[in-house]
């Protein structure tokens, strides 16, 4: 039975969730190796640093001190002291969620939805939203996020768009309150596989968020290939035989792929059961990072902007790691949401920090004055888009791709919204059934072995024959 | 269970190491508690106490690398040196009622009986045993601290420095070990139990007492604040299950398990609690080892819980077979 038992497990990508697969099969003994496309490991999660002294992560990312400490990174990170949101509604700030509540006509929407009884469960985002806030929250806020967001009219989105929502009200208001009352940012929403306690709070690593990764890695020594494209994974008979690096076939125990689902099918030689995956879809988006004269030019971290912007979201990450930035300067990130060429997709760097140096003036008066320069990052997979035409689809995934020995892990992997904590726990949680399913297959073979020898007959019997392979250990 | 270094151990950071399951080796645990060196605060690193799916026990993981005990383990450390000069009142009392269960546990043995006490800190216990015990009885304890030896040996006790396991100490000689507060610091519980019982004369026995993760102090404040963490030295934490569990793995009969009143991990659940959120130092002080007040209130509170068979401390007898 062991003859692919010494093979490696190929995992195809050196993100964070490429990279705890690796650590997670290391650590349990089964020899592993992993094949990154770019000249550098972590992906999303890496870090640029520039001559100005600032740091950029590429996007927002939460680390939580669990997180932190699960990787061994606690002792490089600092504590977040603050972390909020604000809606930027008809030329104002209104604080979420509570400032939004305290407005007449949203209350009156939302408890009139309430009241009534709606005949089944929504189908769509936008039923769902509707159903759960009132028709004019929705029709207000939540819904013109969720299509610049995700690029897609809110009723041919799925109405899971809306699942990762705070538990209760209730809850995420105590939990606010506790976390003014410690000084902490005290994590709501930013991880789902663990509990949500006052115990658990954002921090960051002091050099970015590539510490993760980069220690990660030091314990994978030998193990990681960069500037190596996986280009096919062989299958034969439904099952994971072998992949493809550099023109040369590897055979492998398993593939672990944190590749975008809708590439993935692109790489499978010999099966056709991931093509319903090609039509999955990613939102792609211009992120433009300005750096500004002066700190705390917005009200909060996050500032939603749910009409009259080109971007939905800015982020003034300073405002929660203050030392990412010199003192006295700051950094406002708006994203973009754009399809690959079109005419934000297109524009050349320079011109796009003008752009959006010109749309800000309304929200930071001044900051023509205050504006240095800008980064600018494009990410064709920034956001896993769940339209309900594929919802089905979307969650047999979490299941398993239907290949054997194929897992697909990560935020791309699982075509999910997960955070990087969530990455986390569920890379680990997916690695382990697998690792079970092997135990199990184990047993099985020397159940029947054990069977076959107590007939005691070893010439007829082939298994017995092959019985001086290595016991699988207990 | 080799663990692989995560840290290259420079500035403050402690090297760290990831560890699996001390009973099964699953590394797939359920974080439950993170936390910090609340009591000493020896590093900024964060710990977290994860709990096997299987076994139930829990874990620091990842956790200090071996070179990093003389950090974690601080020169004005309590095990070191809890005098009656330093403890005062405390002390008397603590004595009292340490003295009269352990002479309850170690129960009918002979007049020449043979007592090892493994991880003896400061000599404590066996100068209880001298001291109420019999006088013909030969008491030996075991520290792999040199601080905590040297003040052992300061009492006049003979104590071996070293591991337990590496010690080469006279096999099948013992008729009692006692492992108390100890098993919860060691790296690999098991083989710690295994090298025991070797040590035991058949049907010896061994007393072993550790934090209760089945009790009511725990589920209130095992966020975080829990005093049984005592982040970052307990590596294994157990309950009346996972104790078992781990007898049963190194070949001992469980004679007995119970749990037993301690005030001390209520008192200081309070204290981390206090300390975390920035209270005031006059207020935190009042929850420690040298507080009387704490003490007596958690000792009747923890009195009630233990009745009800969920004490602050579990107290497992176990037995090498005759």
């Amino acid at each position: 039975m062991s003859t692919n038992d010494d093979l490696p497990v190929a995992v195809l990508g050196a993100g964070i969730a490429g990279l705890v697969a690796a650590l997670e099969l290391q650590r349990n003994g089964y020899p592993v190796r992993v094949f990154e496309a770019a000249p550098v490991i972590a992906g999303l999660g890496g870090t640029h640093h520039d001559d100005d002294g600032f740091t950029y992560d590429m996007g927002a990312h939460f680390i939580t001190n669990r997180l932190a400490a699960a990787i061994g990174v606690s002792g490089e990170c600092r504590l977040v002291h603050r972390y909020g949101e604000t809606v930027h509604l008809d030329g104002r700030y209104v604080d979420y969620p509570n400032g939004l509540l305290k407005q007449p006509r949203f209350v009156a929407s939302a408890l009139k939805a309430r009241v009534s009884t709606p005949e089944g469960d929504p189908t769509t985002a936008a039923g769902r939203f509707r159903r759960d806030y009132g028709t004019a929250l929705a029709d207000t806020v939540a819904l013109p996020l969720v299509e610049a967001w995700s690029g897609a009219p809110a009723d041919e989105l799925a109405a899971s768009v809306a699942d990762k929502i705070p538990t209760s009200i209730a809850h995420t208001m105590l939990l606010n309150a506790l976390a003014r009352a410690t000084n902490r940012a005290i994590s709501v929403g930013y991880c789902w596989a663990q509990p949500m306690t006052a115990s658990v709070f954002h921090v960051y690593p002091e050099h970015g968020v590539a510490t993760l990764c980069e220690r990660i890695a030091e314990q994978l020594p030998g193990v990681i290939q960069v500037s190596s494209p996986v280009q096919a994974v062989i299958v034969h008979d439904g099952q994971v035989q072998a992949v493809r690096v550099h023109d040369e076939e590897i055979p492998v125990r398993a593939v672990v792929s944190t590749a975008p689902i809708n590439v993935l099918p692109r790489l499978v030689e010999g099966s056709d059961r991931l093509d319903r995956y090609r039509r999955f879809r990613y939102r792609p988006m211009v992120l433009v990072n300005l750096k500004l004269r002066g700190r705390n030019l917005l009200s909060d971290v996050v500032v939603w902007l749910p009409t009259g912007f080109p971007f939905f979201r800015l982020t003034e990450a300073t405002q929660s790691m203050p030392w990412l930035a010199p003192e006295d300067k700051t950094m406002v990130l708006c994203d973009i949401g754009a399809e690959v060429g079109d005419e934000h997709w297109t524009m050349d760097d320079d011109a796009l920090g003008e752009y959006c140096v010109d749309h800000l003036e309304g929200i930071i008066p001044g900051v023509r004055e205050r504006y240095l320069g800008c980064r600018v990052v494009r990410t064709p997979i920034a956001y896993p888009v769940y339209l309900a035409e594929y919802e089905e689809d979307r969650l047999a995934l979490k299941e398993s791709t239907g290949i054997d020995g194929l897992l697909s892990v990560g935020r791309h992997g699982e075509f999910s919204h997960n955070l990087m904590e969530d990455v986390y726990w569920t890379t680990i949680d997916r690695v382990h059934r697998w690792i079970a399913d092997q135990k199990a297959g184990e047993l099985l073979a020397i159940e029947a072995e054990e069977r076959a020898a107590a007939v005691g007959d070893d010439e007829a019997n082939p298994v017995v024959a092959s019985g001086t392979r290595d016991m699988p250990r207990a | 269970m080799a663990g692989v270094a995560v840290d290259t151990g420079s500035g403050e950071r402690l090297l760290l190491e990831h560890v699996g399951c001390p009973i099964c080796g699953r590394t797939d645990g359920e974080p439950i508690g993170v936390g910090e060196d609340f009591e000493y605060r020896t590093a900024p690193d964060t710990f977290l106490a994860m709990r096997c799916r299987d076994c139930t026990v829990l874990y620091l993981d990842p956790r200090p690398a071996p070179d990093e005990m003389g950090r974690i383990y601080p020169d004005e450390y309590h095990a070191f040196d809890f005098t009656e000069s330093e403890f005062g009142v405390i002390h008397k009392v603590r004595s009292r009622l340490e003295a009269r269960r352990l002479l309850k546990c170690i129960g009918d043995v002979p007049p020449d009986a043979r007592v090892i006490d493994v991880g003896c800190g400061d000599g404590f216990h066996l100068d209880l045993l001298r001291r109420y015990g019999r006088s013909t009885w030969s008491l030996e304890g075991v520290d792999l601290d040199p601080r905590a030896a040297a003040a052992a040996r300061r009492r006049g006790l003979t104590v071996h420095e070293g591991t337990v396991e590496a010690l080469g100490l006279p096999e099948a000689a013992y008729d009692v070990a006692f492992m108390i507060q100890t098993i919860e610091h060691v790296a690999d519980p098991a083989t710690v139990l295994r090298a025991v019982s070797r040590l035991l004369k058949p049907g010896g026995r061994l007393i072993v007492v550790t934090d209760n993760t089945g009790s009511p102090d725990f589920r209130v404040f095992r966020r975080r604040h829990w005093g049984g963490y005592h982040f970052p030295r307990h590596f294994s934490l157990f309950n009346d299950r996972s104790i078992r569990k781990l007898a049963g793995r190194t070949g001992l009969e469980v004679v007995g398990v119970e749990t037993i009143v301690s005030p001390v991990n209520w008192v200081y659940s309070i204290r981390n609690l206090l300390d975390d959120y920035g209270a005031p130092e006059g207020l935190v002080s009042h929850f420690t080892l040298s507080s009387p007040a704490a003490l007596s209130v958690f000792t009747v509170f923890d009195t009630a819980f233990t009745m009800a068979g969920k004490g602050a401390l579990i107290r497992a007898e176990l037995r090498r077979p005759a």
